[in-house]
């Protein structure tokens, strides 16, 4: 059991976030505009501040304290790229990849980290469509390869001003640890531009996601 | 006087219209309030518009420009395409 003061200073500081502002979405918002991504699930805490400066493009922090087996902390910049958009009459389907290099910290040793997300995702006013796989090298702290998808629905169609409910299953596939796929029921709310999502996994972890834009 | 009324209507007249325009415009990929809020903030930015309204059931954009002024069809769909999306049909009225 860590202590307060053994925790590092990312968790503190992802403590704050959460309880200053209440909690992802797309990797890329509009010019101009920055994001605040924050997940918290079996795997970590994660936390990733973005600026897009460019209809494709976006820059910022990513941040992550790995759990679940081999715990270590890595930070860094991170570009997200909008590889490619389909904007469709009933539907958007695109693709982003998500690429930091930084350091990771285990204890006392601290080595170069490198990650990659790839991010295709579909959706209408009706349906979501998400797979993920995603890279990630720290020499002798960490080397793995994982993958996650989302298929899910909106029960209803809200408008632009009411509150967006979409229900959904989360299914995580990590090679490398002792449960190979997770499953998670996840129910995700968005008003606008502030973006929060729940569940329960397959292994008994509560997941909170958030993503406010401004 | 009839010649200061004249001169003052001819003079109204020569200053271009007065009227707001309303321009509705639908935007393909616009399925989601994130998507939707990049668009109005994008079209708020633009010194030709008074108000911006989202109609996401129907994917469009109602756009109600100052008086006297008009957003041209390449400026709108610059504005669309600059936030991420496609642009489809406008529609203007006055």
């Amino acid at each position: 059991m860590k202590t307060c003061h053994q925790l590092p200073l990312y968790l503190v500081l992802v403590s704050i976030i959460s309880l200053a502002s209440p909690v992802q979405g797309k990797p890329i918002s509009y010019v101009g505009g920055t994001m605040v991504m924050q997940e918290n699930d079996e795997t970590g805490h994660t936390l990733n501040v973005d600026y897009t400066f460019d209809p494709h493009f976006a820059l910022g922090l990513y941040s992550k304290y790995e759990i679940g087996g081999n715990e270590f902390w890595m930070a860094g910049p991170q570009l997200n790229t909008l590889l490619k958009r389909w904007n469709l009459p009933d539907g958007q389907g695109n693709i982003f990849s998500m690429t930091g290099a930084g350091l990771a910290r285990q204890g006392s040793r601290d080595e170069p980290a490198a990650w990659l997300t790839l991010l295709a995702d579909y959706e209408t006013r009706r349906l979501f469509f998400s797979y993920e796989p995603r890279f990630m090298y720290a020499r002798n702290i960490e080397k793995s390869v994982w993958q996650r998808a989302y298929a899910g629905f909106a029960p209803y169609l809200a408008d632009y001003e009411q509150l967006n409910t979409w229900l959904l299953i989360r299914v995580d596939h990590h090679p490398a640890k002792s449960d190979h796929f997770v499953v998670t029921p996840v129910i995700r709310f968005f008003y606008k531009t502030i973006w929060l999502e729940a569940g329960y996994s397959s292994n008994n972890h509560v997941m909170v996601n958030w993503t406010v834009q401004f | 006087m009839r010649k200061t009324l004249i001169t003052l209507v001819i003079l109204v007249g020569l200053s271009g219209p007065a009227w707001a325009e309303t321009i509705t415009t639908t935007v393909h990929g616009m399925v989601c309030a994130f998507c939707a809020t990049g668009i109005e903030k994008t079209f708020r930015k633009q010194s030709e518009v008074a108000t911006v309204k989202v109609d996401l059931p129907k994917k469009r954009v109602v756009i109600t420009t100052k008086p006297g002024k008009t957003l041209s069809d390449e400026k709108i769909k610059e504005v669309v395409t600059y936030s991420g999306y496609k642009m489809g049909d406008i529609v203007r009225t006055k």
